[in-house]
């Protein structure tokens, strides 16, 4: 996504090398690369997260913080659902093209992957129990990302820090009462307790999806693809994967030219495999997050 | 909000400091990888990230200046940084002041000629907004272009002061700020010289009360460079014991 220019040699080299099965890291092609993660370092916000990707510190570096507000149902609105708004910001210290307007195209691609992960039933999480009272006021869940560094996999570093803030966020608890009015109709209205300790996590966030990035580089695909690795990728396909190992979101990024279909059906076998792994990590990282 | 009391009889502020008490500061060099330089600075619960790139090739050729380096700021806040959430667009005028400030000041401590024909890039985040943004980005980005290695002539250390009850009140947090009848004076100063970098107020002030309010703040501004050149030292040891092994 950003402009690195390699030489010609160095185009085939990377190339060659992903055909063999080595990278320029010395990894292989479905190793990630070594990941942080730290939670709760915004005391305002419900729920924080920060994910770095990269060996040593040097890497892409994403940070989320998520802040639940309720909403006033209007018509034309689901009746009983609340909702997740996603918004990603590119910050210039990733890059100087982001300056001023400039990361506005890119903003609006990852806010929108996000989006089509996040915001539904596909992400697992139970968007009927994020309303308050059908018809009236929902919760929705504001997931803010800053990319503060962008080195290669940016989509996955912000699904992973938007999972981790999510996993961490805590809403304040509602208690709904229904009152009888003048009329004898029952109307119901509630009170957000305004108490840090009386605090609930949002049901089903267990199930949010993580996500894989697959970059083709020649005519095999390698995961978590550096900054060189992108500059030589000829086409790329993000797949985000429950828990369950179900494919819940699936988008194709832009470059050169597209995928043939016999290596889509193997790299959704393959997304699926690398997943549980990714799982058993992301549960390893965020236990030691806080 | 019910009108409180900004200071209590007891001489203690909504968040239990005294009058003339600094919020506690936090700060570290060297957080950011790519930039040049980096700082995270806390002052109380306003926290806020620095990146300085530079001295680099000037974005738009045309701005060039052929005898010194041009500044360049860009400020953000997040929209999680305040309590109910806000996002601001780029072209918010309160940012762009903000940022406006800043470069003004940072051009009168910078030693510009030393880099001419090329471009030094702020970039605030606030992540954390709890009054005195002007003052936390000034020493953050002290710490962050000294971290990068630009060529200053001091350092800037700004503190806010205001005046409650006849009495004037060190570093504001944004209950006090957002309060209409306190005044709100932003002072930045270079500690070596003594001499004022960036003078700023809000709201009214009886001009037989501005020289005790500014006195509070050049003290504060005096402990803050303190902390600032403690933070500084930190990151060299650290380099240093690096480097050594």
């Amino acid at each position: 996504m950003t402009s690195l220019i390699l030489s010609p040699s160095e185009q085939d080299f990377i190339t060659r090398g992903v055909e063999k099965g080595f990278r320029a890291d010395g990894r292989g092609s479905l190793d990630r690369r070594e990941v942080t993660l730290r939670t709760n370092m915004i005391s305002q916000a419900n729920g924080s997260a920060r994910c770095r990707i990269g060996h040593l510190g040097l890497g892409t570096d994403v940070l989320v913080g998520i802040k639940a507000e309720v909403n006033t149902w209007t018509p034309g609105e689901p009746e009983s659902l609340g909702s997740i708004v996603c918004n990603v910001e590119c910050s210039p210290s990733a890059a100087q093209e982001f300056e001023g307007r400039g990361a506005e195209d890119l903003n609006v691609e990852l806010t929108q992957t996000l989006d089509r992960m996040f915001n539904g039933p596909q992400s697992g999480i139970d968007m009927a129990k994020l309303c308050i009272i059908p018809k009236q006021a929902y919760w929705v869940l504001h997931v803010d990302a800053l990319v503060l560094d962008v080195k290669g996999g940016i989509v996955d570093a912000l699904v992973w820090a938007t999972r981790a803030a999510l996993l961490s966020t805590k809403l304040p608890r509602v208690v709904v009462e229904s009152i009888a009015d003048e009329d004898g109709n029952l109307q119901s209205e509630f009170d957000v307790v305004d108490d840090a300790e009386d605090q609930v996590a949002i049901e089903g966030v267990e199930n949010l999806p993580l996500s894989v990035t697959f970059n083709q580089i020649g005519k095999r695909f390698v995961i978590d693809a550096s900054e060189q690795e992108e500059a030589v990728t000829q086409a790329s396909l993000t797949v985000a994967v429950s828990p369950q190992l179900e494919i819940c979101a699936v988008q194709k990024g832009g470059f050169l030219r597209g995928f043939p279909p016999s290596l889509l059906s193997e790299i959704m076998q393959t997304a699926r495999r690398v997943a549980r792994d990714e799982f058993a990590k992301f549960k390893e990282l965020y236990e030691t997050a806080a | 909000m019910s009108r409180q009391e900004l200071l209590s009889p007891e001489g203690l502020r909504v968040d239990g400091r005294r009058a003339n008490e600094l919020r506690r500061i936090l700060c570290r060099a060297s957080v950011l990888n790519t930039a040049d330089g980096s700082a995270y600075y806390e002052q109380g619960n306003t926290k806020v990230l620095v990146a300085v790139f530079g001295p680099r090739e000037p974005r738009a050729r045309g701005q060039l200046q052929h005898d010194q380096a041009i500044i360049n700021v860009e400020f953000n806040i997040a929209p999680f940084s305040t309590s109910e959430r806000r996002k601001r667009s780029k072209g918010d005028k309160r940012l762009l002041e903000i940022a406006s400030f800043v470069r003004q000041t940072f051009e009168g401590a910078i030693q510009r000629s030393v880099y001419a024909r090329s471009q030094i890039d702020i970039y605030f985040h606030l992540l954390q907004h709890d009054g005195g943004t002007l003052e936390t980005c000034i020493n953050a980005a002290t710490l962050a272009l000294v971290d990068a290695g630009i060529s200053m002539d001091d350092y800037v250390c700004a503190c806010t002061a205001g005046f409650i009850d006849e009495t004037p009140v060190l570093d504001l947090n944004s209950v006090e700020e957002s309060s209409i009848e306190t005044p709100d004076l932003t002072v930045a100063v270079l500690p070596r010289s003594g001499n004022i970098a960036l003078l700023q107020m809000e709201s009214k002030l009886h001009s037989t009360k501005l020289d005790s309010v500014m006195e509070l703040a050049i003290e504060g501004c005096k402990h803050i460079h303190k902390k600032l050149d403690d933070a500084v030292l930190a990151a060299a040891n650290d380099l240093a014991e690096k480097l050594s092994h």
